[in-house]
């Protein structure tokens, strides 16, 4: 069944494509033939009213002002002169990479000075003329680099509310009596692992407050072993 | 070696000489001496409550600006009596504080406070200003404006 109607598709397809097809070439025909005649009646007269009305001095004086223009176009909204190290900003506004990135650590929010858009660092796009001796991306000079980023483990204890107060040190501390003897063991051990993994905010290995911690957390786990092998034994 | 400031105030100093706001009237030799120290004269525009009368700013840079706002305030004996200027001579503009962007220039500055006076329907000092006249600072900046009025 399904393959018929896929054949009869098929077959009836091509036929009104081609016929599509003639359609367009038939019109595109008529399109070009009507331009051609145009171009041939308008383009001499534009040549002689150009060459005619306007001396050649000027022509001089519409090129200077032209480029001053297009110099102006080119001009750091911050500074007033022509962009040095140009980026531009995603909604269209030029600048100096130094004054827009001044600009940046002044203030926050971070807005764009013309039109207030919020920009970023990384929102604003480098321009690279054809003579731009270096293809260098501007924002990777003169500036100083921006301080790395300062990252803080988010506390992920907040079954354990009890223990925040003993926990400060990098160290837990618990009392398992009775049938959780084990709870000295798990927290010690645990303790250990997570210094060496990861030290806690403001203590740099080396520090002599990291030092002391080892050393304190070095002290309970053995109390905690002792603890615990007197318990077996007794 | 001019300062960046210095050297985009004398920038706008030449475009300002070259196409000069209506209303607007710069004292160029006084600038001439001190680029951070501007006088400007303000013309209240035809058919508005202020028409006929002069007013003079004075504009105040460090060597921040363009990305600190400068100080602006009415100076001299007419002050205009407008319900966001007050009678000391500051005034509370957004664009002198908190929306200044270095995108505005001097004759922004001017264009604006001019269109702020245009648009006044009668003549009120703010109602704090007594208070505000006897506690601020001398310098305008150092007040934390609240602004509440969008309108004029």
């Amino acid at each position: 069944m399904s393959t018929t109607s896929d054949l009869s598709v098929n077959e009836t397809l091509p036929d009104s494509t081609a016929s599509i097809e003639e359609e367009h070439a038939s019109t595109s025909e008529i399109d070009q033939t009507h331009r051609s005649s145009t171009q041939y009646s308008f383009t001499p007269t534009a040549e002689n009213s150009k060459t005619s009305t306007k001396p050649d001095a000027a022509k001089k004086d519409d090129e200077d002002d032209e480029d001053k223009r297009d110099d102006s176009m080119f001009v750091c909204n911050i500074c007033l002169d022509i962009a040095k190290d140009s980026v531009i900003t995603f909604c269209g506004h030029l600048y100096c990479w130094p004054c827009i990135n001044c600009w940046l650590e002044t203030k926050r929010p971070q807005l764009c000075p013309v039109c207030k858009a919020a920009i970023s660092r990384n929102q604003v796009i480098p321009l690279y003329g054809r003579n731009s001796n270096s293809q260098q991306d501007p924002r990777s000079k003169k500036i100083p680099p921006r301080p790395q980023g300062q990252r803080t483990e988010p506390d992920n204890n907040q079954g354990f509310q009890g223990f925040q107060n003993f926990g400060d040190g990098g160290f837990h501390l618990s009392f398992g009596i009775g049938a959780f003897p084990f709870g000295f063991f798990a927290s010690s051990f645990n303790s250990f692992n997570f210094n060496d993994i990861r030290p806690r905010n403001g203590q740099q290995p080396g520090s002599p407050q990291y030092e002391e911690d080892q050393f304190l957390s070095k002290v309970f786990l053995w109390v905690a072993m002792i603890f615990f092998c007197w318990l077996i034994l007794a | 070696m001019t300062s960046p400031s210095e050297r985009r105030l004398r920038k706008e100093f030449l475009e300002l000489i070259k196409n000069p706001i209506p209303g607007v009237i710069i004292d160029g030799e006084k600038i001439e001496k001190n680029i951070n120290e501007w006088n400007v004269t303000i013309i209240g525009a035809e058919g508005t409550i202020y028409q006929g009368e002069t007013f003079e700013l004075q504009f105040l840079f460090n060597d921040k600006y363009p990305f600190d706002s400068p100080s602006v305030v009415f100076i001299g004996k007419n002050i205009p009596e407008h319900s966001h200027i007050y009678s000391n001579g500051h005034i509370c503009l957004s664009i002198l504080s908190q929306d200044w962007t270095p995108a505005l220039s001097v004759g922004a500055v001017c264009l604006s406070i001019r269109s702020m006076l245009s648009s006044a329907t009668k003549k009120e000092r703010p109602p704090d200003d007594l208070i505000y006249t006897k506690t601020c600072s001398k310098n305008p900046k150092k007040t934390k404006w609240f602004f509440h009025d969008d309108n004029v």
